[in-house]
């Protein structure tokens, strides 16, 4: 979005106000408010942050994982053994949590990411399963089914977030920094790359394009920004349980990336929030929150496959801008 | 140490639960031939063949012959609902790949929690078609299960074989799977086949949930598991093949056999994962072979 050459900017430059100034709202009311609001906001930030990460990995180099989620527990339970059973340092453990899962991915991908299409859906797939099943297994590590509980909250020396209120606004800013990183890489050497590989394989290998090389690279980032995030939720709830980081974590994450706008750079973020907010407008339909996940989804893969993005680009478009991709 | 006829016995089921994932492979492939898409939803057929059955015998009373008998088409249904609903539309529209195995996917989960809703989250079994047994072969024991999950699969193979052999539906889908647009032109009702194979995709995973479960049990979050284990006995076969795919099933259901007596029951999933990357690793150009010649 940031790189489309603005000949006619009014259009955009209305819309970017709007957008803000919505954020800013949404901001002030969770703020003011505080409650189970400001939890929402915290678990809606905390999925912006894995959602970003995944948006490189599929809306930018158009490759597919199912198993993301089991980075986000690799991060989560890295923070919770070494903050809680070895009184690490929140931040340390995080970065410790993030570099083990970067070394992770860069294993799995190494053999799974020659693979394409359905087949690479299917092991990265098989990876969620399989971390789900070993985190119940290693039961003497991540003390089984019953979860693991008593996870400090974020925090520097002495110095802890003992509010939800401050814990968001770090979230917050982490996520920013998430995003600036994601719109770095975009516009990079990298990004570009990724892009043209999410176009066509072929054309990218013969453009010089180091295809294999550049999706590992995206996927290590993107298993980084999901063990982030997995390290906010532990550090947030305070406790983590194998099921937190289950299948539907998977098909959440994938909502949100499609009702927001896949391959756009703050779609996403919006979708989170949405996706998050949602069930709160949908209380009292407690057992059938899932059907309605899924059947929304469906609806909007079928229907409006780039999501709100779309909307965005009918508002910006107008002038003789090209159309998003 | 290890007793020769526990690892036996363990092969010999093995095998048993590898000829059902065999059979939930060639689901897949009946529907990727015909569509080109790999349909995640594949083992939510497998749980509602069960679940399906255990409702008919139990609430309804119905004897095991009748109760079967609704099931299968039952399923069958499902499936193509899932392909009229969901799948035509996207097809239609042109959706990204990963879009089409995303919306399965979400059926999947809809599904499971329906029959939360509906049945229940206890795990379900039924008894054994015959009751019995177990034939003891010197140091080993084979149930009569094992028996009719044997003469059952093999008999599906070759009545799939020759339904897509010699009937003229079975030939009118395999022009879809060679191309689309040119079986549609020679005036082969493409949508319908897509239909069709549907079905056919959704009774196999039925019947394969219906024989599978008086050995093992049923419930609602049964079909992940069989889905994969599925998916990977078609991959090891080569995708396509309906013998391959049974090849592939009873690789790996005597490998997770294995794995389950040395490494304990929860690495059941792991176990299959490796037999994959394995595989994978081996015969990479076989398998993505395939694939490229598109």
């Amino acid at each position: 979005m940031t790189l489309r050459s603005t000949i006619s900017a009014k259009p955009q430059v209305w819309a970017t106000a709007l957008a803000i100034a919505v954020a800013v709202a949404l901001l002030a009311y969770v703020f003011g408010r505080g409650g189970y609001v400001v939890t929402v906001m915290g678990f809606a930030v905390i999925y912006g942050v894995f959602v970003t990460g995944l948006n490189l990995f599929m809306g930018y180099a158009g490759q597919a994982s199912f198993g993301q989620n089991a980075f986000a527990a690799l991060g989560g339970y890295g923070t919770a053994v070494l903050c809680a059973d070895y009184g690490l340092e929140p931040i340390v453990a995080l970065v410790l949590s993030a570099t083990l899962s970067a070394v992770i991915a860069l294993i799995v991908g190494y053999p799974t990411l020659r693979l394409r299409g359905h087949y690479l859906a299917m092991a990265t797939f098989a990876l969620g399963l399989i971390t789900y099943e070993l985190s119940i297994e290693q039961s003497g590590l991540t003390r089984g089914f019953m979860g693991f509980s008593g996870i400090p909250p974020l925090g520097l020396g002495r110095f802890q977030l003992l509010s939800e209120r401050a814990q968001l606004a770090v979230f917050i800013l982490i996520m920013l920094l998430g995003v600036w990183v994601a719109r770095r890489l975009r516009g990079s050497r990298f990004g570009r790359a990724l892009l043209a590989i999410g176009e066509s394989e072929p054309a990218a290998n013969a453009l010089g394009i180091q295809v294999f090389r550049y999706k590992l690279v995206a996927f290590v980032i993107a298993a980084v920004y999901a063990s982030v995030a997995g390290s906010m939720f532990a550090h947030f709830v305070g406790y983590i349980s194998p099921e937190v980081f289950g299948l539907s974590m998977v098909t959440l994450s994938f909502t949100m990336l499609y009702v927001g706008g896949i391959g756009t750079l703050w779609g996403p973020i919006a979708g989170a929030v949405l996706v998050s907010f949602l069930p709160q407008l949908l209380r009292g339909f407690r057992d059938m929150q899932d059907i309605i996940y899924c059947l929304a989804l469906i609806v909007i893969l079928i229907f409006v496959p780039k999501g709100l993005a779309s909307l965005w680009s009918l508002a910006v478009r107008r002038s003789d801008v090209p159309a998003e991709r | 140490m290890i007793d020769t006829s526990i690892i036996l016995q363990a092969v010999i089921d093995g095998a048993g639960v590898g000829l059902i994932y065999g059979l939930v492979g060639i689901g897949y492939c009946v529907i990727y031939n015909a569509t080109g898409i790999v349909n995640f939803a594949q083992g939510v057929f497998v749980m509602l063949g069960g679940m399906l059955t255990y409702t008919l015998l139990t609430s309804l009373g119905l004897p095991m012959i009748v109760a079967v008998a609704i099931a299968i088409p039952l399923v069958g249904v499902v499936g193509v609902v899932i392909e009229w609903f969901i799948v035509k539309p996207m097809l239609v529209r042109n959706s990204p790949m990963f879009a089409i195995i995303l919306a399965t996917l979400a059926v999947q989960i809809m599904i499971e929690r329906i029959t939360i809703m509906t049945a229940g989250d206890q795990p379900r079994t039924f008894h054994e078609f015959t009751a019995g047994g177990p034939l003891r072969l010197g140091p080993v024991a084979v149930g009569y299960q094992l028996i009719w999950v044997l003469v059952c699969s093999v008999g599906l193979v070759l009545l799939l074989t020759l339904f897509f052999k010699y009937t003229r539906i079975g030939n009118a889908v395999r022009a879809c799977a060679q191309n689309r647009d040119a079986a549609a032109l020679l005036g082969i009702p493409v949508a319908r086949m897509l239909a069709v194979s549907f079905a056919l995709s959704a009774a196999l995973g039925a019947i394969a949930g219906i024989l599978i479960t008086p050995s093992q049990y049923t419930a609602f979050n049964v079909g992940v598991p069989f889905g994969v284990s599925g998916f990977i006995a078609a991959i090891v076969g080569g995708f396509g093949s309906a013998s391959g795919a049974f090849v592939g099933g009873i690789v790996l259901g005597v490998a997770q056999a294995v794995a389950i007596i040395i490494f304990g029951a929860g690495y059941k999933t792991v176990a299959a994962l490796a037999v994959l990357l394995l595989v994978l690793l081996l015969f990479p150009s076989g398998l993505l072979g395939k694939r490229s010649e598109k």
